[in-house]
């Protein structure tokens, strides 16, 4: 970590102009001209992905905003946080979406949610803040009171357009059939196959970062929770690590394993109803209905050993809430018969060839797309990025257990299938380590007063890596960025879905397995 | 195809009779919350640390009134834990469909 630091500061010394470090994360203040080439350098010289950019509004403390790119050096389990400052009176700094495509829906948020203006963006039309919202009104800014009802006002959105002869536009949505979150997509058709794809999201933008500012401590958790459905268990450690890590607090050993087991509990029925989800899209319905049994047997189980079918109400600031240590035969012998029926029903599907006409080359996400966009988990993992926060990062019990993080280069539907196979049966083998080496005493510790002071809190999601940071002052929270996977895959779908027919797009979609709720936050 | 057709015979009928036959939830489920009138002590802990602002305690003519609306409620059981005299428990009551939003509500007073 030192030795990355050493030559970047050695090779910009003249532009740096403070380094703090805390615990694995390291600051560097830097001058803004000089951003773009210093993420150039890390991301595409050094290969250290940029997992997250952010910005705060400090104009009461320091009068300016700062704007903090969050790289993650995986092999060293650690962060490099690069920071500048932007004059409230001239808001304006480079984009680097041109050199690291990654940063482009972030630049664009960064623009709707706090007005700062990346010069050189390629693409500058709003992203969150739709046309029918006042121009001048960013809702991050600590000025923006949470109460406010801006008056809407008229606008139109622009698309882009493919044409020529015999170019069609297929507009989907934003209301879908079926019980799922609202999205635009518009397809653009020559004939079957697609030759441009265009999203739009964030219909239902709820604000929740300004809702985490206007809420007691206690009570965030339950917030965070429910970013993503799905995916609850993920998000609440995530936060509740950031808090415990400004805190320089050190939870109970018998808690960091009870974590893990809950975030491999929603692991596997997220996965398996992915694998279900293929299935339906491929109308093979035999396939489904048994993935969906599956996925229930595991839900009943999560409802016997915590009393929420979706594991909510688990994490707090400090451990966890409930001891499911006595549940252990329980537990074992569910998962040992799920594993069974899991690993029969993997084999009939591949052996299907309905099915694997279907799924073979389908949806196909090359590698260097992939690692353009910063595709995370699962998805990234079949296209060949070998990243895994628990294993690189690792928190709660992960650094104590022995586990494989599959990774494949086929980057289609089927690549996805097999990792999520894969990782399922992982998972149990997980589970049963941290059960069979469930250490005694406390699952939780006293946490009334979180000293002020900034983390990160991190957490491999099943969909992929999910990233908080939280700034507190005074016991309440000043900030807190989420990071949800789904905000850097839903690009992915732009590029998978090219050259493949538009029957096909139902199952693309549901192997990159993209949260509307995480990302319209 | 001989085997999905062997896995599915197999398999049988997995869906059951509810709700015609009644389901429990197991235990510890956190279900409908309930308060106890006889045991509250009015304190207003409860009101103060629900996420969502669910429970609301009002005062009125000389009485004390804590209601709870179950519209809302996130089932996080953050009022049971910090109940000091255990004048809320979490059941295991989960069929809470209602066509009126009054049903929902559940109330306790006291007269001061």
């Amino acid at each position: 970590m030192n030795a990355i630091v050493e030559s970047i500061t050695k090779e910009y010394n003249n532009h740096i102009l403070e380094v703090s470090t805390s615990q694995n994360e390291t600051y560097l203040t830097v001058k803004k001209e000089i951003i773009m080439k210093m993420c150039d350098h890390l991301y595409h010289h050094l290969d250290i992905p940029l997992v997250c950019i952010f910005a705060t509004d400090e104009r009461k403390e320091e009068g300016s905003f700062k704007i903090h790119y969050v790289f993650s050096v995986d092999r060293e389990d650690a962060f490099i946080i690069l920071r500048i400052d932007i004059d409230g009176k001239n808001p304006r700094y480079p984009s680097i979406t041109n050199k690291v495509a990654a940063a482009n829906w972030y630049e664009r948020e960064i623009q709707d949610m706090f007005g700062l203006i990346p010069v050189g963006h390629p693409d500058p039309r709003r992203l969150m803040n739709f046309e029918d919202w006042p121009a001048g009104v960013h809702p991050l800014r600590k000025d923006f009171d949470i109460k406010t009802k801006p008056p809407r006002i008229k606008g139109e959105y622009a698309y882009r357009r493919v044409e020529g002869e015999g170019v069609y536009e297929i507009p989907v949505g934003p209301v879908h059939a079926g019980v799922i979150e609202p999205g635009h997509f518009r397809f653009s058709v020559a004939g079957e196959p697609i030759i441009n794809l265009e999203i739009r999201h964030f219909y239902t933008h709820k604000g929740v970062e300004k809702l985490f500012e206007n809420i007691s401590l206690d009570k965030a958790v339950f917030l965070a929770e429910r970013i993503s459905g799905d995916n609850s268990v993920a998000h609440a450690v995530a936060f509740c690590q950031a808090m415990e890590k400004i805190a320089g607090m050190d939870i109970p050993p018998r808690a960091k394993h009870i974590r893990t087991i809950l975030l491999e509990l929603e692991r596997i029925y997220n996965h398996i109803g992915d694998i279900a989800g293929i299935a339906t899209d491929v109308a093979f319905s035999f396939g489904a209905a048994h993935a969906n049994k599956l996925k229930e047997d595991v839900l009943q189980l999560n409802e016997r050993i915590t009393g929420s079918r979706l594991l909510r109400g688990m994490n707090t600031i400090g451990g966890v809430r409930r001891d499911i240590g006595s549940k252990k035969d329980e537990i074992l012998v569910s998962l040992s018969v799920i594993q069974r029926d899991f690993r029969k029903l993997m084999g009939l599907l591949f052996s299907t060839p309905s099915l694997m006409d279907r799924i073979e080359t389908t949806g196909r996400i090359y590698n260097d797309i992939a690692k353009g966009l910063h595709v995370v988990g699962p998805v990234g993992r079949a296209s060949g990025i070998d990243r895994d926060t628990r294993r690189d990062h690792p928190y709660a019990a992960y650094r104590e257990f022995n586990f494989k993080v599959p990774v494949s280069k086929a980057g289609d539907v089927h690549a996805r299938t097999i990792i999520r196979g894969d990782e399922v049966c992982e998972s149990i083998a997980l589970i049963e380590q941290a059960l069979w080496s469930l250490p005694e005493g406390e699952i939780r510790i006293k946490a009334d007063d979180i000293p002020d002071g900034n983390a990160l809190g991190y957490c491999e999601a099943p969909r992929g890596e999910t990233i908080y940071w939280i700034r507190t002052c005074g016991n309440k929270i000043e900030r807190c960025k989420v990071r949800d996977p789904s905000f850097c895959n839903w690009l992915s779908i732009e590029y998978a879905v090219l050259d493949n027919i538009v029957p096909d797009f139902p199952i693309i979609n549901k192997s990159l397995s993209l949260s509307y709720s995480g990302n319209d936050m | 195809m001989l085997e999905i057709l062997i896995k599915t015979i197999k398999t049988g009928c997995q869906t059951t009779k509810y709700p015609d036959v009644p389901e429990a939830a197991p235990e510890g489920f956190r279900g409908m919350p309930q308060l106890l009138s006889d045991k509250c002590t009015f304190c207003g802990e409860c009101v103060r640390v629900c996420p969502p602002g669910v429970i609301t305690i009002t005062e009125k003519n000389n009485e004390k009134t804590l209601a709870l609306s179950y519209c809302g409620c996130i089932f996080c059981a953050r009022c049971e834990e910090v109940c000091q005299s255990d004048a809320v428990k979490l059941t295991q009551e989960y069929e809470l469909a209602s066509l009126t939003k009054e049903d929902l509500v559940t109330i306790i007073r006291r007269k001061l």
